[in-house]
């Protein structure tokens, strides 16, 4: 093997990434040739040399991920997409079956109890159903039932037609449709959207609002989160900070506790010293607690109360 | 009679292995107890793989997300044809390479900044003070750090992959030709090119 061969090879002899052929070639050529013997050390101090890059502290870094990754996978799990007409619910099953392995039955059997009720309810005429007019798509729902004369029964059926709205997210009509939807309890997919189409135009008092009632009641952390993303541009205003500081102290999730952190420090402001002092005694996540504690060393406050 | 050491190491890793995929057919089922544990059990090499490819803890924090939630939404694809390592890394470090193109394309701003007391990496000011030693020694540590950093930066995103993969990561050509999805000869190539650059350019320090 010549000199040549020999210096070209040292790059991946040293990782130990040639044939054992070559690598015996390469033994004895440097066993009896001092220059490329010489070489050869300079690489092995480079390679050393490499080893000596200073790597950055992972841990704190690691637990923040870790909690971003909870809030992410709340909201994921929350959050079911929807596609127009039958091909979205499809999709939505389709999705919920995918993970939730656990739910699909109660799921599947829940929705063929619904289909099953709704089809008897509103089978067309012509099939030996009730009497309804089917034109157009609706939500109907009986709200009393009573015997009439001649064995007949007589049945109150409040019909709710769908319509379609259309309109720019600066239409009262628009913004008040959404406002709904965000307090439409049995949909948090439905929810999630809505605030998602809100939060541009939190700078109405009123949305403002609504999405600090959501933060504060809402019973799914992925809509709170959505919620908190919402505000965060907000995080200056003293209702939002309040709410902000009400999360931190009582909501029993811990990835919504972490942004609302975030969001309550991103402002500089001593006042919130105590609450951070309150969330030291109480609080058992580690990123809380390492933000609090460095929140509080930095404004120079001691870390516990006495 | 003592059983010799590499075949109890075999079972053990046999045993890990098993375990891992029972781990992973629980999570396929929907168990997310079981998916949370896969993720903790990668979530540190995946993070400091980021971390040191990209050279900014902000950018690995995103990494990591996007990481996790594709695994998240695609662990039932994954059919057992290769190890989960490999099949994580392969997502892992398509990640890691989208993040570092778009970087070439926006030709964003270095890692490495300039500060009064020289160069700096801007991974390493995660990193908490160490002990005290020797300022010199520490200086020359930190200058040193700041030129690998800048030596990466002058690889293609693909040759810094894999020489991150080989050098720092320990893993082997044929691995690393797996996860990127070329020829371990590719591979070879690509981590012969990189050490020469990054040989030409920390002269200086060696």
């Amino acid at each position: 093997m010549k000199c040549a061969e020999v210096v070209e090879q040292f790059p991946l002899y040293s990782y130990g990434e040639v044939s054992p052929e070559v690598e015996e070639r390469i033994e004895a050529h440097l066993a009896a040739c001092v220059e490329c013997a010489r070489g050869f050390a300079q690489h092995r101090s480079f390679m050393e040399a490499l080893d000596r890059r200073e790597g950055p502290d992972e841990a704190v870094l690691l637990t923040a991920c870790r909690l971003d990754f909870r809030q992410q996978l709340a909201a994921a799990t929350s959050t079911v997409k929807r596609a127009p007409g039958w091909t979205g619910w499809l999709e939505s099953l389709r999705n919920l079956a995918g993970f939730h392995i656990p739910f699909r039955i109660p799921v599947g059997a829940l929705a063929l109890v619904a289909v099953g009720f709704f089809a008897a309810r509103y089978t067309p005429e012509k099939f030996g159903g009730i009497r309804a007019g089917l034109t157009e798509p609706m939500f109907s729902s009986v709200k009393s039932i009573q015997p009439g004369d001649s064995g007949k029964v007589q049945i109150a059926v409040d019909d709710v037609q769908r319509r379609v709205v259309t309109g720019g997210m600066d239409d009262p009509r628009i913004q008040q449709l959404l406002l709904a939807a965000v307090r439409e309890e049995a949909n948090p997919g439905l929810r999630v959207e809505s605030i998602g189409m809100l939060q541009n135009s939190a700078e109405s008092q009123e949305i403002r609002q609504a999405l600090i009632d959501t933060l504060t009641h809402d019973p799914n952390a992925g809509v709170r989160l959505k919620a908190l993303q919402g505000l965060k541009q907000y995080a200056g205003d003293a209702s939002v900070r309040k709410a902000l500081a009400n999360v931190l102290l009582k909501d029993d999730n811990a990835g919504v506790r972490g942004q609302a952190i975030d969001l309550l420090t991103a402002h500089h402001d001593d006042s919130i010293a105590g609450i951070l002092q309150d969330v030291m005694q109480k609080e058992d996540d580690d990123y809380i607690r390492i933000r609090c504690r460095d929140l509080l060393e930095a404004m120079k406050a001691s870390v516990g109360t006495y | 009679m003592a059983e010799p050491l590499d075949r109890s190491a075999e079972r053990a890793r046999t045993a890990a292995g098993s375990d891992e995929a029972s781990l992973i057919r629980e999570a396929q089922r929907g168990d997310q107890d079981a998916f949370e544990r896969l993720v903790k059990s990668y979530d540190q090499s995946v993070l400091r793989l980021a971390i040191n490819l990209l050279r900014s803890p902000d950018e690995a924090r995103d990494v990591y997300q996007e990481v996790f939630l594709k695994v998240f939404r695609n662990l039932h694809l994954f059919r057992f044809d290769c190890s989960f390592h490999t099949w994580l890394y392969r997502i892992a470090t398509n990640v890691c390479l989208d993040h570092l193109r778009r970087r070439k394309v926006r030709k964003e701003e270095s890692s490495v900044i300039d500060t009064p007391e020289g160069p700096v990496d801007q991974a390493t000011r995660l990193a908490e003070e160490g002990p005290a030693g020797n300022p010199e020694r520490q200086t020359w540590n930190k200058e040193l750090s700041a030129g690998i950093t800048a030596g990466l930066e002058g690889l293609t995103p693909r040759e810094r992959t894999v020489f991150e993969l080989r050098h720092y990561e320990g893993l082997r050509l044929r691995a690393i030709g797996e996860i990127l999805g070329t020829s371990e000869e590719a591979a070879k190539n690509c981590l012969f090119r990189a050490t020469q650059k990054m040989r030409a350019s920390l002269e200086t320090f060696v």
